[in-house]
């Protein structure tokens, strides 16, 4: 946590914050995505790591690594925007026809904010995550997890310039990741 | 420890004189309980790569089948393949997904076994056992064949399976062109950090057979070739390498392996591809140009995606990759995919092929996820009582195979059906079931190595 | 009677006594909280086992004599 050295900025902050992560979970379940790549910086870093069962002592192996293994996602605003493009193709199977998607967003907690809470330029923060996929008929997926995202204001508004994704499982139960954390 | 069978009631399920098989094969629970015993307590399994376990004390827990099993290589060097079950009672000694170990303990009642499987550590040996535990004849159950081929490490449970080389057969050609460096070298390629693990709601088998050679489900993938996420920004893959190749479909039905290949004309030059990065585009055809300095008329086969009998697939060049389908239940398959890339490749090269893997593949890639998406709902849709009274059909191209194929004078291993103007073709389908129903049938591997006996060395279906 | 020994937090030339009332010298610790690798410094049930190595179970280790 930041040292809350003015505590009133600090919670003024957060209530910002939060209400800007509301406001982007809504335009992914209203399935809004061409407005949800507008809140990425073209820098954006978007990484979500495999998760392995290690030893005792060994917990620096559990995740892969960003930009030398294999992740369910690595990868910045190109892809990502391929990945809205092809969901809006309307013969994307896998989203076609589209899943209810639902994100809960929880935990929220600042890490940093730079270069004051006051005026902040950059937010560090870490929350927790749950969404809930329902598609076709029966088919319902549960994803839970932790976040760490770092925000950058720019004109005057908060974009998203990097998205870490530590999902709390190991073999995946979802049989495809179609959706965006 | 080998099991001879009674033909199973269910081989005749696939019906090869009129190309169809029976949807039971596919949501039967009491067949999917046979498959486990006749086919992979039998057939040959990919298990890992030796990349993998490079170090004394490495291992890596793996899947045979329904069964987890430990590669690791032990103190002196040698590789093994154990079951990973307790011997004393059933625990399984690891539950970590890889790492490096001097022993595997198990934390029910402490027996603990060295890398090389022995069993070295009882509780209460002297006074419990009264050292009458003769410790030699309890150690970790080892797979009684096992071959590391380029890398690749396979086991099979049965002792009097062939060779692995017997086991694929000429089929090696193709499997080769996954292993071997891409300029050809042989063996040169490692994995990339991260196995993908994932659940699909589908059988074992409809991956299996889309891997063999379905070309037909290209319409499944028609919203990433509207992207584009091809190693040049464009389609899937970059194809010009395929202009004016034949497309072929090959099989070994007495065998079950299959592929689709791209066979270019005589006089092909490489081409450049890869081209958004002159480093990457460099080495590509280098590569290219050494491949075709080393093996002369064979370059002119472009693998595809192929799958060896049972549940190992691959993707031999773009994305290099292999998969094994582990079953779990009739309903459910456990994906578990291996990345490759050449381990003389420089970093960068290195790292673009890892990027273009992760957006093209699994669970999280653009293509695949409207793949599992057809498994999952043909599956759930072929389970009613009404929906299995009816076979799928298999007829594409049935009866235009042939058994000598040759082109330009090369001669290509395999029943093949020539399809560059048909565009698809089920010969390797009808390949895969064929050997299915043989497993079904066979008693044991005498009756399963037909081709020693020279009959169906390549016969049509 | 002494805490029991977590096995994690015995190293390599540490000295330990166990059930059995010998005391070993640990040659390495394989890590799982169960064993630990030893030679055999004194053994008054069997003297013949002292200088050999053996593999010690937890639940055989009564107490570090070394820190």
């Amino acid at each position: 946590m930041v040292v809350a050295n003015d505590p009133l900025a600090l919670l003024l902050l957060k209530q910002d914050v939060e209400t800007f992560l509301y406001h982007e979970a809504n335009l992914l379940d209203d399935r809004r995505y061409e407005e949800w790549l507008e809140l990425l910086t073209d820098d954006v870093r978007y990484w979500v790591p495999m998760r392995r069962n290690v030893k005792f002592g060994e917990l620096e192996r559990e995740f892969t690594r960003e930009g030398q293994d294999i992740n369910w996602f690595d990868e910045g605003k190109d892809t990502l925007t391929r990945r809205v493009n092809q969901i809006l193709t309307g013969v994307h199977w896998a989203e076609e026809p589209l899943s209810r998607i639902a994100h809960m967003v929880t935990n929220v907690e600042i890490l940093e904010a730079t270069p004051t809470p006051a005026e902040p330029e950059t937010v560090s923060l870490r929350c927790r995550f749950i969404i809930y996929r329902n598609r076709v008929a029966t088919e319902t997926d549960i994803l839970v997890g932790r976040r760490e995202d770092m925000l950058r204001r720019a004109d005057g508004q908060w974009r998203i310039a990097q998205r870490q994704v530590f999902l709390d499982q190991n073999v995946l139960l979802a049989k495809n990741l179609t959706f965006f954390f | 420890m080998a099991i001879t069978f009674q033909p199973s009631a269910y081989s005749g399920l696939v019906d090869q004189d009129n190309g169809m098989v029976s949807r039971e094969i596919f949501v039967n629970a009491d067949i999917y309980a046979e498959e486990q015993e006749r086919i992979f307590t039998r057939a040959w399994l990919f298990v890992g790569h030796e990349s993998q376990i490079a170090k004394p004390g490495d291992f890596f827990v793996s899947s045979m089948g329904e069964e987890s099993v430990i590669l690791c290589r032990d103190r002196q060097g040698e590789i093994h393949v154990f079951l990973n079950s307790c011997m004393h009672r059933g625990m399984k000694v690891c539950r970590y997904d890889e790492g490096n170990t001097p022993i595997f303990t198990c934390p029910y009642h402490g027996w603990s076994f060295a890398t090389d499987g022995a069993l070295v550590g009882v509780p209460f040996y002297k006074d419990a056992y009264h050292e009458e535990l003769d410790k030699s004849q309890w150690g970790l159950i080892r797979v009684p064949r096992m071959t590391n081929y380029k890398g690749g490490i396979w086991a099979t449970w049965d002792e009097n399976a062939p060779d692995f080389l017997e086991y694929i057969g000429d089929f090696r050609t193709y499997l080769d062109i996954l292993f071997d460096g891409w300029d050809g070298a042989e063996g040169g390629t490692e994995v990339i950090g991260g196995i993908e693990k994932w659940l699909v709601p589908s059988n074992w088998k409809f991956p299996a057979e889309n891997f063999i050679g379905d070309r037909y489900h290209n319409i499944s993938h028609r919203s990433v070739d509207l992207v584009g996420i091809g190693p040049s920004g464009q389609g899937r893959r970059d194809t010009r390498e395929r202009d004016n190749a034949r497309a072929l479909d090959i099989s070994f039905p007495e065998r079950g392996h299959g592929t689709i290949v791209f066979l270019r004309p005589a006089d092909a030059q490489p081409v450049p591809s890869y081209q958004n990065d002159p480093v990457i585009a460099d080495y590509f055809y280098q590569s290219e140009i050494a491949r075709k300095e080393r093996q002369g008329e064979l370059w002119r086969i472009l693998g595809g995606p192929g799958t060896i009998f049972p549940n190992m697939s691959y993707l031999p060049r773009q994305p290099r990759s292999i998969a094994v389908w582990h079953p779990r239940g009739p309903d459910q398959t456990e994906v578990w995919r291996w990345f490759l890339v050449d381990s003389a490749a420089p970093p960068e090269v290195k790292e673009f092929l890892r990027q273009y893997y992760i957006r093209y593949s699994g669970p999280s890639g653009l293509t695949e996820q409207d793949d599992m998406e057809n498994w999952n709902y043909a599956h759930a849709a072929s389970r009613g009582a009404m929906a299995r009274r009816h076979h799928y059909n298999y007829q594409m191209g049935m009866g235009h195979a042939v058994t000598d194929f040759e082109d330009g004078g090369l001669r290509i291993p395999g029943t093949v059906l020539d399809v560059t103007k048909a565009r698809a073709g089920e010969q390797n389908q009808r390949s895969f079931y064929t050997r299915w129903a043989d497993f079904m049938a066979a008693r044991d591997w005498d009756e399963l190595a037909g081709w020693r006996r020279g009959n169906g060395s390549g016969s049509t279906c | 009677m002494a805490d029991i020994v977590n096995l994690f937090e015995v190293e390599p030339g540490q000295t330990i006594r166990l059930h059995s009332d010998a005391t070993a010298e640990v040659v390495s610790n394989p890590r799982d909280g169960v064993w630990l690798f030893v030679r055999y410094l004194t053994s008054p049930d069997d003297p013949e086992q002292v200088g050999a190595e053996d593999m010690v179970f937890a639940q055989d280790v009564v107490e570090l004599l070394t820190d």
